[in-house]
């Protein structure tokens, strides 16, 4: 079954356009990176989805449940991470905690509680008012993953965590992975989108541009190939499917989607001192996608 | 769960407004027996003030030598206006507030629909607005208790009890249905503390002048009018059916405005 399924989902503020035609799916089980920069659209997708906000045209499902008309019982399957955590400044973490898990038919084991914030190292007795964003972050996070929800909706999830905490956040998060549980999180540091997810989905000013497994959209399209050549040599191998070719002194660095054969045969007919090919990160696949694609150029 | 929650949040503030304005009347009432002493002089005095200031205050209709005459002159405008600031300031905040401090993205993001949870903040602002006016009736009774030289009868106290009420959830409504379409919680309360302050002066002014008497139909306080229930100890029916509506119209229309309405933080 499709934990997620966007049908030409689009969002509309005024004249500004923020989501356009997304179609995209999620299979249940997976861990999928919604990936943009700032404004491109990813919270307002998110905010769509669980129905904050309404499209003005297009539809979504979740577990087979349409967004808008069932959107109390996806709810309950639900975890959600806001990007920002606001929560009432009176209340001590664990009133809040109680009263959020106060809405779910299941009510979680006290344990839980106790166990996720000794975790996380989350103070229970302290009021918002004096905490941290970062710890209200882990609040958002004790209370996403509370009721056992079957799948996780996070917007930016690690800003505002320290590099610790964000370790013990993946390991939770893999930990969910392993029971079954759907992750969907949105996010622009592209190093914990590769680590952690299966497929991606890449969004530029509203619209898809890519949408593919991370081993796809690195291993068979891109290879980083750097030259490093003689003394004032230069180089041109006039090769088909070079999409970027810069040369800071005497290292060549090229960007190559095309035939590796073709590559190896043209690099065979040069002389060069040494020569590197690797695979892109997602990083620069990304940049790529954004600086060098204005119409979107994945190849679908 | 919202309604609870609310319910604790808003206790203080219940028993606080409550108490105040409650002993203020208390207090007030407590001059009643000296005043009721010197009726003579006092309705010689009364006699010099001008038809204006009388008419404003009712003490053309109302004697002021009965207890609940002396009350509805003195003390029931206190608990309409200071009342109805009380009720504004609830209602308006009710919804806007988890918006303006962004908490709405908590609550969305529970199983619960929009329907339910504005009616959770509605039954809280009833239960609010009825203990609020049980309490404060229950002080007056023992005011009345305490000064009252025969002159007291319950069925226009139990009417003057009620009235505050309707006057309340008309005023409650609409700075909810305001609450529902604004964020800030500022420009809500300035527009709802305005309208009641403006709504008090247009009774005022409509009792005092009959050219402008019309403008009475557009003030509430009109419909709870004290000198209409002790003169004939019953409620106007159409002025009922003006509350109830402005009611109803204002709760449907917050009710049908927030389920379509885009909430992005």
């Amino acid at each position: 079954m499709k934990a997620i399924e966007l049908n030409r989902l689009s969002k509309r503020y005024g004249k500004h356009q923020a989501v356009s035609d997304l179609t995209f799916s999620v299979e249940e089980g997976e861990v999928y990176g919604f990936i943009g920069p700032n404004g491109a659209g990813k919270s307002t997708t998110i905010r769509t989805l669980l129905n904050f906000i309404y499209p003005t045209s297009g539809s979504a499902k979740i577990f087979g449940k349409d967004i808008i008309t069932d959107t109390k019982e996806i709810k309950q399957e639900v975890g959600y991470l806001p990007s920002e955590a606001h929560y009432y400044e009176n209340m001590k973490v664990r009133e809040l905690l109680n009263y959020s898990a106060s809405f779910y038919k299941k009510s979680p084991a006290k344990k839980k509680i106790e166990d996720l914030s000794e975790r996380l190292e989350l103070d229970l007795s302290k009021r918002f008012e004096d905490l941290s964003f970062g710890n209200r972050k882990k609040v958002g996070i004790v209370q996403a993953l509370l009721h056992e929800p079957r799948i996780l909706i996070m917007d930016e999830p690690t800003g505002g965590l320290d590099p610790l905490m964000q370790h013990t956040f993946f390991d939770l998060l893999l930990e969910e992975k392993k029971k079954g549980v759907t992750i969907f999180f949105s996010s622009h540091i592209l190093s914990e989108v590769q680590k952690m997810c299966n497929r991606v989905a890449i969004i530029k000013e509203g619209r898809l541009i890519a949408n593919d497994t991370i081993e796809n959209l690195t291993k068979n399209q891109f290879k980083n190939v750097t030259i490093l050549l003689e003394e004032g040599q230069s180089l041109n191998l006039g090769l088909e499917g070079i999409i970027q070719q810069e040369q800071i002194g005497q290292t060549l660095s090229i960007l190559f989607r095309g035939d590796t054969h073709a590559l190896i045969h043209a690099l065979s007919q040069q002389s060069y001192r040494d020569l590197v090919i690797e695979e892109p990160s997602l990083d620069e696949i990304f940049m790529h996608f954004y600086q060098t694609e204005p119409n979107g150029g994945a190849e679908q | 769960m919202i309604f609870r929650q609310e319910f604790k949040w808003n206790l203080r503030g219940l028993l606080i407004w409550s108490i105040i304005l409650g002993g203020l009347v208390f207090l007030m009432m407590q001059i009643y027996p000296d005043f009721a002493k010197q009726q003579e002089n006092l309705e010689a005095l009364m006699e010099a003030y001008p038809e204006g200031i009388k008419k404003a205050f009712n003490m053309d209709q109302i004697s002021l030598g009965t207890v609940l005459g002396f009350y509805a002159v003195e003390g029931y405008m206190l608990i309409t206006l200071i009342g109805s600031i009380y009720v504004v300031l609830l209602a308006g905040n009710i919804v806007a507030k988890e918006e303006s401090e962004n908490t709405i993205e908590f609550l969305l993001s529970k199983p619960i629909s929009r329907t339910a949870m504005l009616t959770q903040k509605i039954l809280l602002l009833m239960v609010n607005i009825i203990l609020f006016n049980v309490l404060v009736s229950l002080i007056n009774l023992a005011a009345f208790m305490i000064v009252d030289d025969g002159s007291f009868k319950f069925l226009p106290f139990l009417l003057m009890s009620i009235a505050p009420i309707l006057l309340h959830f008309t005023f409650a409504s609409i700075a909810f249905f305001l609450s529902t379409l604004l964020k800030k919680g500022r420009q809500i309360l300035s527009v709802t503390v305005g309208l009641v302050f403006i709504t008090y002066f247009l009774q005022v002014i409509s009792s005092v002048s009959d050219q402008l008497e019309v403008l009475k139909y557009f003030s509430p306080f009109e419909y709870v009018d004290p000198a209409d229930i002790i003169v004939n100890e019953t409620l106007n029916g159409l002025y009922i059916l003006f509350t109830t509506g402005i009611i109803l119209i204002c709760t449907v229309a917050a009710f049908f405005y927030y389920k379509r309405k885009d909430i992005a933080v």
